[in-house]
């Protein structure tokens, strides 16, 4: 994944020193919905729906396995293993950005 | 530092979705695991942006709504008409056709003259009619037997 861009950066500082900052703009709607496809672009789409669901719009793991057809099962272990890769994928951002911060 | 880390907990749901005790035992491992911390804010911070990327994506155009209620009151409004009034839209056509039919017959029936042959048809079956027959009566118009013989022998008579 490539680095983050100025504006992604910002974002990210911003959530990491107000928890729980509800302020909403179109520049960060914008900043978030483009790092967001950065990030899902890692998952495979049927993961990426499973946590979209679930996640994103408070689905159940029964409402996501009737709406898909698969298993109640495979989607707990689609949403578990998305979680995962984002959040690792997230990790090395951060990780970058600290680094890009210090030198 | 504790030896279970919180990774697990972290992948098993959102971390907005993390009950009460799940979330004390987050926040108390996070204190003293750094690598750990590390994992909790990314998963933070993945659950605000897969949030936010949902709702980008299912919130609508502003003119979604308007475009739609829209079609609804149109759709509304075609239903509003009354079913005979639909029924007439339909079968105009058809009642009109028979209407103009209906009123050829009748001018052909009642306005045109009949036809010369008619009387004499007539003529003929009041001279031959049953009742006649039965009855015996016979037209002033034919001669009797008597008439005819003595017409004969006068005749003969007289040469």
């Amino acid at each position: 994944m490539s680095d983050l861009t100025d504006d992604e950066q910002q974002w990210l500082e911003q959530q990491s020193t107000s928890v729980g900052n509800e302020e909403r703009s179109i520049v960060n709607d914008l900043v978030v919905t483009d790092l967001a496809d950065r990030l899902l672009s890692v998952l495979p789409p049927e993961d990426q729906q499973a946590l979209l669901m679930i996640d994103g719009e408070d689905a159940s793991i029964k409402e996501v396995a009737e709406a898909t057809g698969w298993s109640e099962s495979k989607v707990k272990v689609r949403a578990f293993r998305a979680r995962r890769k984002l959040r690792e994928a997230m990790e090395k951002l951060l990780k970058h950005k600290v680094g890009a911060r210090g030198s | 530092m504790k030896e279970k880390h919180i990774t697990e907990i972290l992948d098993n749901a959102s971390i907005v979705n993390l009950s009460e005790s799940d979330l004390s035992e987050v926040h108390a491992h996070v204190e003293d695991c750094v690598s750990c911390r590390g994992a909790y804010e990314a998963a933070r911070l993945s659950a605000v942006v897969v949030r936010s990327r949902a709702q980008s994506m299912i919130e609508p155009s502003p003119f979604f709504h308007t475009r739609v209620m829209a079609a609804v009151r149109e759709q509304q409004a075609v239903e509003n008409v009354p079913a005979m009034l639909r029924l007439w839209g339909s079968a105009k056509a058809l009642v009109s056709s028979m209407a103009v039919a209906t009123a050829t017959l009748a001018v052909l029936s009642f306005a045109l003259p009949a036809s010369p042959a008619a009387p004499a048809f007539d003529q003929t079956a009041s001279a031959y009619s049953a009742e006649s027959v039965l009855l015996g009566q016979t037209n002033d118009d034919q001669m009797s037997y008597e008439q005819v013989m003595s017409t004969i022998y006068d005749d003969d008579e007289a040469k």
